[in-house]
């Protein structure tokens, strides 16, 4: 564009349908769609897609080839080719009009899904950029023409105008598919989704239709992946299953928390189950295969066997040492619990009392010796009462030679009990 | 032999496994399909048997088939696409024109609702329940239903409403038909074109088929997450509904044919059906009539303010669902309050004669049946949105035919009625 200086917001319903004009007057048909090159945080117009009402093709003008927006006409720089190229659409392009006008988005900064009612676009440089995608009340007035009349009648009658509710464009993951590998493009980073909570990101999973839901699922990185699919409804764990390789599969159960991993899997045919181990790396396998074995109904079909054992020798330091070399991979610490060196649980330590503690002192000499703990065999009735009792949130599980096999948390205690406070419906 | 057993029970075993999956898919297209027999349709099916006896039963058939080829379609997309019509609309159409079509079917329902509260008012009138306690109570009850439930608790509230049908099946035994007579409406079917016949013949297909199911069947099978290889057990399902419709509006007309019409009495509301029953049969059968009629409003008084909230809501891309809080989606229960308060308030206006209202809502009905249609059309002929499940070019003739007689009878009877 000429004019370098000019700034200025336009709305994308503004833009269509203008009609294109070379400087000598030919019409090379209507502005119906741009097509935009992700990557950037506020991404560039590339090219303008043009429509003739005589023609099905839709053709393609460079951005560079235009001059200016002025009225209701697009003005190219200089003479055009009598036809224009055809459309084409690569894998980190995205039609605005096609893609995402009317369709739904992820906000990533609000978790929650969307409709575009209208895109804001930022002409400076003589270049035009996508900067917000308009998700109010008023983008949708304003595409019916009613904006004007719908200003004054709520000024008129409450001095009040419907805000815009508009949201920048880096918060924004569009859903739309590369047809060949058959996740989404992304906008900006693979970042994006997975700073949404994974809680948030399983509601968004479970609102979307199948085929975006797999999109979504498909284009999470592993954790991500792990974490939304602890989250989402059972039936629905299953569904976002079917459709991955097998390999992927593996990989994600890997991540999930062991006790969440097996509950997935339990819920799975045997064959399903038989396959995906075999693909678990061997360490990971046998814990979920022993897990698997403990009889539904019992403590150890709900424990989890991240936790946190240390010799009753150690010192606070010694102590604290070995668990940021050895542990770090856990996902919460609230307890350690001491052992002797038969490996037998004779004590229990808060992280709060070791971090405190003196960093001389011996864990046996601080530890609470009358440790409450469960054997693997105990009912999960037995369990929910432990917790009714006492004042804590995990209570450790033990074989019946006294060694720590895995714990549980009050979460999964609940979960257990109540079925329905895991799923939402 | 034990080979012989063990492949037996295996057969079984798929048997089980089918059964127990269409019980879990089972729901959306008989609830839609019960729904449909509200009080207008009542009303439609008694006026049909008390005026013409059982010349109207032969219709029963096509229209079946007709209501089957037109929820298919829903159930299909619901199925293949995972969203709902008005999304797909709205994602093929723009905004302009689905906040349009949108209106349109706002005001449409909304004049459903209230032909709905009519037929509680009506029937509590019958055991001597003034209109202006029946109606506050039963929009109050409607309202806490989703308000306060989830979707799982409301479906099978529905489901058990559907069961209470049945009471129009035992008045029809209860009244003891001349079934030679019968037989004659289904096998000899009298077509006439003058103007009271053929009024009547649209009415009965434009209260048995009606806009907002098609979005509300739709929005039920995608709630139900319905596998694509489940497809079967879902047309399934849409095709007992279909038949349970009819079944239900046969034996209405039965019973209408076989008293009222026999006596040359005339009614003009179902609620008039109910009481004139009295005297004929001796029995029960007025209260029987009179619980159906109730029930049936209750449910549509449920049902179809509930979908049009959804569709509107889902349209525009507002949060919805029962599910949610009402701080979270104000929107939909924001609409869904005023459809109801609006339907009930409506009907507590001294002045308002209850049959026009009905009539008008019919009306409104038939005349945006056949543009839902088209819009169905073009969204299920579209290879974008449903691949290779696009319709049958012979799918597309019958439907365009449909389209085109409805869109006939709804002028018919637009002109009939002025």
């Amino acid at each position: 564009m000429t004019d370098q200086t000019l700034k200025m917001f336009v709305f994308l319903s503004d833009l269509l349908n203008r009609r294109v004009v070379t400087p000598y007057g030919q019409s090379l048909g209507k502005v119906h769609d741009f097509k935009i090159v992700l990557g950037e945080l506020f991404p560039r117009v590339s090219a303008v897609c043009v429509k003739k009402l005589t023609e099905r093709q839709i053709r393609i003008l460079d951005w560079r080839e235009v001059e200016t927006i002025n009225g209701n006409l697009l003005k190219t720089k200089g003479a055009q080719p009598a036809l224009l190229p055809t459309l084409e659409v690569k894998e980190q392009e995205i039609l605005l009009r096609e893609e995402i006008l009317d369709k739904q988005v992820v906000d990533t900064f609000g978790a929650k899904i969307e409709r575009v009612n209208d895109i804001h676009l930022l002409m400076t440089d003589g270049e035009l950029r996508v900067v917000h995608v308009d998700v109010g009340l008023r983008g949708i007035f304003r595409r019916l023409g009613w904006s004007k009349l719908v200003d004054g009648a709520t000024n008129w009658l409450f001095s009040y105008q419907i805000p815009e509710r508009l949201i920048s464009w880096k918060f924004v993951q569009p859903l739309a598919e590369d047809p060949v590998r058959k996740t989404l493009k992304l906008n900006v980073t693979q970042r994006n989704m997975g700073e949404i909570n994974p809680s948030d990101l399983a509601d968004i999973l479970e609102e979307l239709d199948h085929q975006k839901r797999r999109a979504v699922f498909g284009s999470l990185e592993l954790e991500t992946a792990a974490e939304a699919l602890e989250e989402v409804v059972p039936q629905m764990q299953s569904q976002l299953l079917d459709n991955l390789k097998r390999e992927r599969v593996a990989d994600i159960v890997e991540e999930m928390a062991p006790d969440e991993a097996v509950d997935l899997l339990s819920r799975l045919s045997e064959d399903k189950q038989v396959r995906i181990l075999e693909e678990i790396a061997r360490e990971k396998r046998e814990v979920l295969e022993k897990l698997l074995m403990h009889p539904e109904g019992k403590a150890g079909s709900i424990m989890t066997t991240e936790f946190v054992t240390l010799n009753q020798k150690l010192t606070v330091a010694e102590a604290l040492e070995q668990i940021r070399r050895d542990f770090s991979e856990l996902e919460v610490i609230y307890y350690v619990y001491v052992v002797d060196k038969l490996s037998h649980l004779i004590g229990v330590l808060s992280l709060r009392e070791l971090l405190l503690a003196n960093p001389s002192a011996t864990l046996e000499e601080l530890m609470f010796r009358a440790v409450k703990k469960v054997k693997v065999s105990d009912s999960k009735k037995k369990v929910l009462n432990l917790f009714r009792k006492y004042d804590f949130v995990v209570v450790p599980v033990v074989d019946k030679d006294n060694v720590v096999k895995g714990t549980i948390t009050l979460k999964d205690a609940i979960q257990a009990a109540i079925p329905e406070f895991k799923k939402k419906r | 032999m034990i080979l012989e057993r063990l492949a037996r029970s295996k057969l079984l075993q798929t048997r089980w496994r089918q059964l127990i999956i269409f019980l879990t898919v089972m729901g959306p297209g008989i609830i839609t399909s019960n729904v449909d027999n509200d009080a207008g349709g009542i009303t439609t099916y008694s006026l049909a048997g008390a005026h013409f006896g059982y010349a109207f039963i032969w219709a029963l058939i096509p229209i079946a088939i007709a209501l089957i080829l037109v929820q298919e379609m829903s159930a299909r997309m619901g199925v293949v696409t995972g969203k709902g019509l008005a999304d797909l609309i709205r994602e093929k159409f723009g905004v302009k024109i689905t906040f349009y079509l949108l209106m349109a079917l706002f005001l449409t329902n909304l004049g459903n609702t209230i032909s709905e509260f009519a037929g509680v008012a009506a029937s509590l009138e019958i055991v001597h329940v003034s209109r202006y306690v029946s109606v506050p109570l039963a929009a109050f009850l409607v309202w806490l239903l989703v308000v306060k439930f989830n979707y799982k608790a409301v479906e099978k509230v529905f489901l058990v409403a559907s069961a209470f049908y049945i009471s129009y099946i035992l008045t029809g035994f209860m009244v003891k038909p001349e079934w030679g007579a019968v037989r004659g409406g289904f096998l000899n079917p009298q077509v006439r074109l003058d103007a009271t016949h053929l009024a009547m013949l649209v009415a009965l297909v434009g209260t048995t088929i009606a806009p907002w199911m098609q979005f509300y069947l739709q929005s039920a099978i995608v709630e139900k997450n319905v596998k694509l290889e489940n497809y079967k057990h879902s047309r399934l399902d849409v095709i007992i509904g279909s038949f349970t419709v009819n079944i239900v509006a046969f034996f209405i007309i039965l019973v209408c044919a076989a008293t009222l019409y026999k006596h040359g009495i005339r009614i003009q509301t179902a609620s008039d059906a109910a009481l004139a029953l009295e005297p004929l049969t001796k029995n029960y059968a007025t209260y029987l009539f009179a619980f159906g009629l109730l029930n049936a409003s209750l449910f549509a008084a449920s049902i179809l303010p509930l979908s049009t909230a959804y569709v509107i809501c889902e349209g525009l891309g507002w949060e919805d669902g029962v599910n949610k809080t009402f701080a979270q989606a104000p929107g939909f229960y924001g609409l869904y309050t005023l459809l109801i308060f609006l339907g009930a308030v409506a009907v507590l206006f001294p002045k308002l004669h209850l049959v026009p209202v009905m009539y008008f809502s019919q009306v409104i009905n038939g005349i945006l049946l056949p543009v839902i249609l088209i819009f169905i059309l073009f969204v299920i002929n579209d290879r974008k949105v449903m691949g290779s499940y696009v319709n049958s070019k012979f799918y597309n003739i019958s439907i365009l035919t449909l389209i085109a007689l409805i869109g006939l009878c709804s002028i018919l009877l637009i002109i009939t009625g002025i």
